[in-house]
């Protein structure tokens, strides 16, 4: 399974909403990601890629939309 | 080169703004005259920006109107409200409201700060309240409401090294609007302290006062108020010829009317927005420790004074009473209320001013009072009778001994006339 | 010695031209006049906090010193060692100088903590931010010279908008091109003259001319509706607060970012028409925003992370819940120590937690309406719920109802 599916799933997983077909959307302003479902993918990230993203560094507008998510966990696996 | 064209782009419209608001507001332009109409307005408006400014009053008390000051009963538009009267009768004067809610002497000190040369030897009408006379004296946020710069800023440019002077410095220094701003106040500062001040006070000070007069007599064009509307429509309801006795008749009517919801004589409209209910039970004795006779009121109003006596000004003065009815049911104590009439007129007589109508005994009159402290139809009628022969007939010119012993806390706080 | 509070007179505008036009001049010919900014600096702290105000000024400089031990010491420590302890006393110790000046007032009415000075609370937010930065280690080299004049940087000395320092650091460090520059000029011409709409205008009309008398007024009708206070007045103050509250606040926000592009810095801006929002979390993505990030991300999201992570709390819907009430209760208290800024937090949490709740049940429930109507019922809510918590944070119930005689 590549880094594409994987964060994919992951992002379904944590938001309930399947977001394949939108993966420019940004997910912050269109509500799908809120906090708490950050928190919650910052620690995924940990488990599952073994990438550790301290909240600090975790500039919203590097990972707002699912492309980026996937760049930003590609460049730091 | 694009870069300078951009930066012209940005700050052309900045220098062009800037330029003209200097030039608006540092140049002595005037204004032009003021409308009748417009006078008109301003005299019943009871407006703060009326009581802050300058150049409408000034206009005004030139042409025929002689100032009224006082507090909320002037408020009392109704048909027999001084103002209703002169305008109907097509009297010699027109009464120039000055006062509202919450102001006290102090205020009424700076209102007239820069009303000198229209004041000097003529007559005025003061209504004074026993009302004022509390233990703090006069509120710091009901004078911030009326404070006015300009007035404050004329007033320290003329002050004088004197005891009403420094004690007025000081009265404004306890005042948070008279600390607003830094050079008023380090002007202040060496009034009270006894100081000249300096030549770059007078300075800005005097490039202040003419922006902030450029402000009012802009601004003062624009008066929008329903009060020349009501005195209007009162017009209206009063007799063609003026008759006390018919008068009086209309008044009582009115009154019975107008005072139908309530067992204690107060105006149906104030005793429904402001008693009714529960409200009623609470108020119950509740002014048994009300206390007017300690105040620094009391040297506050000896600043008044002290200016009507530098500008030989003749002052009727009108102590109005309090409802009986309301003062039995709230608990406020009678005696108490006689000593501060008492106290007062000592203060007033001491020094000459003579012209002094008291109404203390009046509070049991019917339809006297328009509700609880405020006089209204019967009470207007009554005060008619001292200030139009006042105003309308030739009066001897008063003498006053001014006496600074009134400035001291010793007069604030003492009990015992002697 | 005259004394001049930030933005708050014409003269104050006049004197900040004449002293940044040699600093703008240096950064359209691209150079920073580092010398020439850190002697304007000086002069305009002093102005603020000098003359009647030098108490204040004494305060600023004893506070400087230790937030310079503070945070300096936990930077040289956190070089060779990690201990959460160490983090947990740094954060503490950065915080008690502001807990003392909140917390004074709240047991001895009307006295102030000698402590305190205009915008402790904005600079605290600073050194904090910068302990935990440290600590997460994005921030390895701590510069004395350059945390002070991230803390002190006198635009937005007094009340934010509370900048990052990461973000700072490298705007002083790198002077923008002269294209980037001039639009930087140009949007501060334009938030300049927004601010004085704001602020002197429609504040001015709001705060200063319709305010006190509709408190006069509803404090006339006190006893009101079974002496509730509730009246007319009282709910027409509400809205003049609110529309006071902000003008004047987003105006004033408004001159700091302008004062700090013309500076060369790109400060953040505060609000993002926030009467727009669409529910409360909307709101508080466009309300004084820097403050409501800070929170977020130096409170909120940690707490979650900590929660999460040592699974203290199990039913998932609960830890954003918690989290909230942690997170708007400390923003009540950092805003006094009063029962009305309490409540006000209390507040904000509640609604923020309804509104997850309906979020929630939105999403399980697609087939509910949307459309212009929808969203317009949602932002007249929206506006109606934040302005009565502004009615609680004005403090007006507490003289309405207890000192009102």
């Amino acid at each position: 399974m590549n880094t594409q599916q994987a964060v994919i799933e992951l992002l379904e997983d944590l938001t309930g909403t399947d977001i394949s077909n939108n993966l420019d959307e940004n997910l912050f302003t269109s509500g799908v990601l809120d906090s708490m479902a950050t928190v919650e993918l910052l620690l995924e990230l940990q488990a599952k890629f073994g990438i550790d993203v301290p909240v600090s560094e975790f500039d919203r507008s590097e990972w707002e939309t699912p492309n980026k998510i996937i760049a930003k966990v590609e460049s730091l696996a | 080169m694009k870069a300078k064209g951009k930066l012209w782009l940005i700050f052309g419209p900045v220098i062009i703004a800037a330029g003209s608001l200097i030039l608006l507001f540092s140049l002595p332009l005037g204004w032009g005259h003021f409308s009748d109409r417009t006078e008109r307005q301003a005299a019943v408006s009871l407006s703060p920006k009326v009581f802050r400014g300058r150049k409408i009053k000034q206009q005004a008390l030139e042409n025929n109107y002689v100032p009224f000051f006082g507090s909320s009963e002037l408020s009392r538009l109704d048909a027999f409200h001084p103002a209703v009267l002169a305008a109907k009768y097509q009297r010699s004067y027109r009464p120039f409201l000055l006062g509202a809610a919450g102001s006290q002497s102090l205020t009424h000190y700076f209102i007239m700060q820069n009303l000198g040369s229209q004041l000097r030897g003529k007559k005025v009408v003061f209504i004074i309240s026993p009302q004022w006379f509390t233990k703090q004296g006069q509120r710091p946020d009901a004078f911030g409401f009326y404070y006015s710069p300009l007035q404050t800023t004329d007033w320290i440019i003329h002050a004088k090294n004197n005891t009403a002077d420094r004690y007025a410095a000081k009265r404004l220094l306890q005042m948070p609007s008279g600390r607003a701003s830094q050079t008023t106040a380090a002007a202040l500062e060496n009034i009270a302290n006894g100081q000249p001040i300096s030549k770059f006070q007078t300075t800005v000070l005097r490039a202040k006062e003419t922006m902030l007069l450029n402000e009012d007599a802009l601004f003062s064009h624009f008066q929008a108020n329903k009060n020349l509307a009501r005195v209007e429509k009162s017009e209206k309801v009063l007799p063609a010829h003026y008759s006390a006795p018919q008068l009086n008749q209309l008044a009582a009517e009115v009154g019975r009317r107008e005072t139908s919801n309530n067992q204690l004589d107060i105006k149906n409209s104030f005793y429904k927005s402001r008693l009714s209910g529960h409200r009623m039970k609470v108020l119950q004795n509740s002014q048994t420790s009300f206390d007017y006779r300690q105040s620094p009121e009391y040297s506050d109003f000896q600043l008044l004074l002290t200016q009507f006596s530098k500008w030989h000004v003749n002052v009727q003065f009108i102590i109005p009473p309090v409802n009986d009815r309301w003062a039995n049911y709230t608990g406020l104590s009678m005696p108490m209320i006689r000593q501060t009439d008492q106290k007062i007129k000592y203060q007033l007589q001491q020094q000459g001013f003579t012209h002094v109508l008291d109404l203390t005994n009046d509070g049991n009159e019917k339809y006297f009072m328009e509700d609880t402290i405020h006089l209204g139809w019967r009470g207007w009628l009554k005060a008619d009778q001292t200030i139009d022969p006042f105003l309308t007939k030739q009066q001897p010119a008063p003498s006053y001994k001014i006496q600074n012993k009134f400035f001291a806390k010793k007069w604030q706080t003492s009990t015992h006339i002697e | 010695m005259i004394n001049l509070q930030p933005y708050s007179n014409p003269m104050y505008f006049v004197w900040l031209a004449v002293a940044l036009l040699p600093l703008m001049i240096g950064l359209y010919f691209g150079k920073r006049l580092v010398v020439y900014q850190t002697i304007i600096s000086g002069i305009f702290l002093l102005l603020i906090f000098g003359g009647p105000k030098w108490q204040q000024g004494l305060a600023l400089i004893g506070y400087i010193i230790f937030q310079l031990l503070v945070v300096g010491g936990y930077a040289a420590y956190k070089k060779h060692a990690n201990q959460t302890w160490a983090f947990v006393s740094a954060v503490l110790l950065s915080i008690v100088p502001l807990v003392i000046v909140k917390v004074v007032p709240a047991i001895e009415v009307g006295r102030q903590s000698w402590l305190g000075f205009l915008g402790i609370s904005y600079l605290t937010f600073k050194s904090v931010q910068m302990i935990m930065e440290t600590r997460d280690g994005t921030i390895k080299e701590f510069s004395p010279v350059m945390f002070v004049r991230f803390l002190l940087f006198f635009p937005t000395v007094s009340s934010g908008p509370i900048d990052r320092y990461r973000r700072f650091q490298q705007d002083y460090l790198q002077v923008p091109t002269r294209e980037h520059y001039l639009q930087m000029i140009e949007k501060a011409v334009h938030y300049l003259f927004l601010g004085f709409l704001y602020k002197f205008i429609l504040g001015y009309l709001f705060g200063t001319v319709m305010l006190p008398r509709l408190a006069h007024i509803a404090i006339m009708q006190r006893a009101a509706f079974f002496h509730s206070g509730i009246s007319l007045a009282l709910v027409g103050y509400m809205y003049t607060y609110s529309m006071y509250l902000f003008f004047d606040f987003a105006g004033y926000s408004l001159f700091a970012v302008a004062a700090s592009y013309l500076m060369g810095i790109e400060t953040p801006m505060n609000f993002n028409q926030p009467f727009k929002a669409h529910n409360i979390k909307d709101f508080w993505n466009r309300w004084h925003m820097t403050l409501s990030f800070w929170f977020r991300d130096f409170i909120f999201m940690r707490l979650t992370f900590f929660i999460m992570k040592h699974h203290l709390i199990k039913k998932r819907t609960r830890i954003p819940q918690a989290a909230y009430l942690i997170n708007f209760l400390i923003m009540g208290f950092w805003h006094g120590v009063t029962w009305y800024y309490i409540v006000y937090g209390l507040f904000h949490a509640g609604a923020i937690i309804i509104n997850d709740y309906w979020l929630a049940y939105k999403k399980k429930n697609p087939q509910l309406p949307h459309n212009r109507w929808t969203e317009g019922l949602a932002i007249f809510i929206t506006f109606n719920v934040v302005c009565f918590s502004f009615l609680i944070f004005s403090g007006f119930l507490n003289t309405l109802w207890f000192q009102a005689h």
